[in-house]
């Protein structure tokens, strides 16, 4: 590390960043003028918290921005143990989440073009071909990423993250430590369990080398606890979508999982649903829905169309539809009962076993039917991604379980979580047409 | 040079269950042949079939999934798998990942479903889970057959399959000699998908032991990729004037499995799996694929690589930007084909081949 890398971050982050990023929040607060882009004629006016939301992403960017040098750095998947990580002061980034803020600012087709450029096809995840559009040319909207000093790549998500990693391990030519996490069809058998520990153990001394410096046991487990905290705010958070009318929508949800995501183990996010929780609380109390006439209520299914929430949050919301619950954002939640500090490498190969997205099929029809029982919802959109095969597989039968076998009225919508080129408005407008149709008899 | 009779897959099928062994049906790409065997299951693959009807695959899954899994699902909704008693699934890739949870979950056929995760890596702890699936997938077989094997069946068997390993070696390394047009050789390797070892071998023997070879005529070239469907695609080459003289192909050349060390059986099979040639669906990195495929145009004059993939597969279409510039750099062009097993060989790829081999010179 150089005395001058960390100069430059403690004066552009700790001093420049913070108290300009503060000052803007702080603007953002006590602004009476509503700066809000969405239509508040049939959707309440923007949680408060966004303005720390932007707030924190932008400091995490911007902290990454001059991270090299000054602290490690890993690039991580989003199911992926950070905690060792985070416990050794690595700088964590999530191409995911970078992927998706690009997908939220409309920069996926011109980088990831570059990708395309480059050989990479169309087929291929688009957060994986945006992050190496992004690799490759610089492009980004967030100013600059910082190169990783490791990767880590965990396949509790899918195994494109496997290769999508081994490509950035052969072109930055930087340790990918592999956390393998055998795919739940039913139970996790002993030997799949031994198995993740195994490797957790085995990451720590590639990190600490990298690191430069060995992990404190309890500092793993300070971590560990945060994350625990955070993940069982977040759980709460939403599960305040059950309330007539829900406070937050999915949309909300969306906007506001990146800390759970990718600072998983910090205090300011613990701080962060904390506040997120009470305006929530308040919301509900006043009887303040996220939308100003909630109708009838849906479950979203898969990733959200990052291009295309505000569309898709208004053409709902015009119509009364407010999408309170999802699986997706269940996923960073769900687990929370599962961290225990007492024995952390033993809770975490759990934890890290059973996301939603390493389980079965009908482990995710059955977490569908029960949300829309627990949320007393209406029917469910499932968002067959093109590009997310884990996670679409097995939607057709979903769908028509839910509908032949539960009566539930359901929706396979065709499109892409990052790539507006794989999405068609006027398609997508006649089959949500339909639906609320459906919805209505 | 013409082929020694080979039995095709439904005579094949036939003859074991007369003789009152079991089927099973199994998905690609890598699983224990051996530990089928022991307790007289056949294991036999399903590479798609090309060229099914895929309305019956349609019902379950979206287009952008690959046609090998699109055709196993329409074939066993068809029908075509009735003549197996188990259908086993590697975790292979998200795909397969898909379909298993698909078939245990909602298909549900009549047959048994074996789900077989196959580890990223090759450490220690990869060789340990690995052993313990194959002893979990004896448990299963057990719990179905009724049936024990010992620890001397089991290596038995094993040891039958490191020979046929070995002879299908002998004719990889003999290719140059074994005087089979491309067609032929390759009819002849995927006849492993099938038949039991104790056949391939001794069919493989007749062809090892024919006197007076010619070299294969033509530019020698390595096919990589999943499957070399159509297999019309073998003549093809050969009519254009090239001979494919090495591969890297996920249901040949991906699985020359060595013999193990171990006489724990379990982890011998295991041993053989994960140290077999490079493949992107175990996690080898880019450049030990690099190496693999220098290596193979070194030992057999291959001037050039026909990556040869399938629609929608992620395993492949990660590696191949990188792989190929890395290739290029060191001397080795490559050209790269797309298909979907449902298509007859187009013109355009014909022609794209062609151009590729002109470069080649
Ligand atoms: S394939 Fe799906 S789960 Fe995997 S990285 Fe892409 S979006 Fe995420
Ligand atoms: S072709 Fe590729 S995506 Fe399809 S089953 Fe084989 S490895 Fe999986």
């Amino acid at each position: 590390m150089s005395v001058s890398a960390t100069l430059k971050y403690m004066v552009n982050v700790n001093i420049i960043g913070k108290t300009a990023l503060g000052w803007q929040r702080r603007r953002a607060e006590h602004s009476t003028f509503s700066s809000s882009k969405w239509r508040t004629d049939i959707l309440s006016e923007p949680l408060r918290i966004g303005a720390r939301t932007k707030e924190l992403i932008s400091l995490h960017y911007l902290a990454g921005r001059y991270a090299n040098g000054h602290r490690p750095v890993a690039w991580v998947t989003s199911g992926g143990p950070v905690e060792i990580l985070q416990a050794l002061g690595y700088y964590v980034l999530y191409p995911e989440n970078h992927g998706a803020l690009c997908g939220a600012r409309r920069a996926v087709v011109d980088i990831s073009t570059e990708a395309e450029n480059a050989g990479y096809s169309r087929d291929i995840c688009s957060y994986a071909r945006t992050d190496i559009g992004s690799v490759l040319s610089g492009k980004t909207p967030v100013g600059k990423l910082p190169k990783p000093d490791l990767l880590l790549a965990c396949t509790n998500i899918c195994q494109t993250v496997l290769h999508w990693y081994r490509v950035l391990a052969d072109h930055f030519n930087v340790p990918l430590i592999l956390i393998d996490t055998p795919f739940v069809y039913d139970e996790a058998p002993d030997h799949a369990i031994k198995f993740v520990r195994r490797q957790l153990e085995d990451s720590i001394p590639v990190s600490e080398q990298v690191a430069g410096k060995t992990l404190e046991y309890k500092k793993l487990q300070e971590v560990l606890q945060l994350s625990k905290d955070a993940t069982e705010l977040w759980l709460e958070i939403m599960g305040r979508g059950k309330q007539h009318p829900a406070p937050l929508s999915v949309f909300d949800q969306f906007i506001h999982m990146a800390p759970i995501v990718e600072m998983r183990g910090l205090k300011t996010t613990v701080d962060f649903y904390s506040q997120l929780l009470k305006e929530l609380d308040e919301r509900i109390s006043k009887g303040i829905g996220a939308l100003k006439k909630e109708r009838k209520r849906l479950l979203w299914d898969n990733l959200p169309i990052w291009y295309r929430l505000r569309y898709l949050s208004e053409y709902l919301a015009e119509r009364g539809i407010a999408v309170v619950a999802s699986t997706y954002t269940n996923a960073w939640g769900e687990l929370a009962p599962l961290i225990n500090v007492d024995k952390p490498l033993d809770s975490m190969a759990r934890t890290y076993l059973y996301p939603i997205l390493n389980k079965g099929t009908k482990y995710k029809l059955n977490t569908m039917r029960r949300m829309v029982e627990d949320f007393d919802l209406n029917g469910v959109i499932l968002h067959s991604d093109r590009s997310c095969k884990p996670y679409s597989i097995g939607q057709v039968d979903q769908r028509n379980r839910l509908i032949k076998e539960y009566n539930i009225p359901a929706l396979l919508l065709e499109a892409d979580h990052d790539d507006p080129r794989a999405y068609a408005e006027e398609q997508v407008a006649s089959r949500l047409a339909a639906f609320m149709e459906m919805l209505e008899d | 040079m013409e082929l020694p009779a080979i039995p095709n897959r439904i005579e094949t099928i036939t003859a074991f269950k007369q003789n009152s062994g079991m089927i099973a049906a199994v998905l690609p790409i890598h699983y224990p042949r051996s530990l089928f065997r022991a307790f007289d299951v056949l294991p036999v693959e399903v590479w798609g079939p090309p060229g099914t009807d895929v309305s019956h695959g349609g019902a379950h899954l979206q287009p952008y999934v690959c046609s090998i899994v699109h055709n196993a699902l329409s074939f066993l909704k068809k029908g075509g798998l009735d003549l197996a008693d188990f259908i086993a699934v590697p975790h292979t890739c998200d795909s397969l990942q898909g379909f298993g949870s698909i078939l245990l979950d909602f298909v549900k056929p009549k047959q048994s479903i074996f789900p077989l995760y196959l580890p990223r890596g090759n450490r220690p702890e990869d060789l340990r889970f690995l052993t313990e699936e194959f002893r979990q997938l004896y448990r299963h077989l057990s719990g179905l057959t009724g049936k024990k094997p010992s620890e001397e069946i089991l290596l038995r068997c094993i040891r039958r399959e490191e020979k046929a390993d070995d002879l299908l070696r002998q004719l990889y390394e003999k290719r140059q000699k074994v005087s089979l047009s491309n067609y032929s050789f390759y009819h002849l390797v995927r006849t492993r998908e099938y038949l039991p070892a104790e056949t391939f071998i001794s069919i493989a023997e007749k062809v090892l032991s024919r006197k007076g070879f010619d070299n294969p005529k033509g530019t020698a070239i390595i096919l990589s990729g999943i499957v070399p469907e159509p297999m019309e695609v073998l003549t093809t080459i050969t009519e254009l004037g090239a001979a494919v003289v090495a591969d890297d192909l996920a249901c040949c050349g991906r699985r020359l499995y060595a013999s193990g060390k171990s006489e724990q059986p379990f982890r011998r099979m295991a041993e053989r799996i994960l140290n077999a040639p490079p493949d992107p669906t175990r996690g080898n990195s880019l450049e030990e694929r690099k190496q693999y495929l220098l290596r193979l145009a070194d030992q057999t004059d291959a001037r050039g690589v026909v990556f040869y993939d399938v629609k929608f597969c992620e395993p492949e279409l990660f590696d191949l930007p990188r792989l190929r510039a890395k290739l290029k750099a060191a001397g080795l062009p490559s050209v790269q084909i797309e298909i979907d097993l449902n298509d007859p060989l187009s013109n355009q790829i014909v022609t794209r081949i062609g151009a590729f081999l002109e470069i080649l010179g």
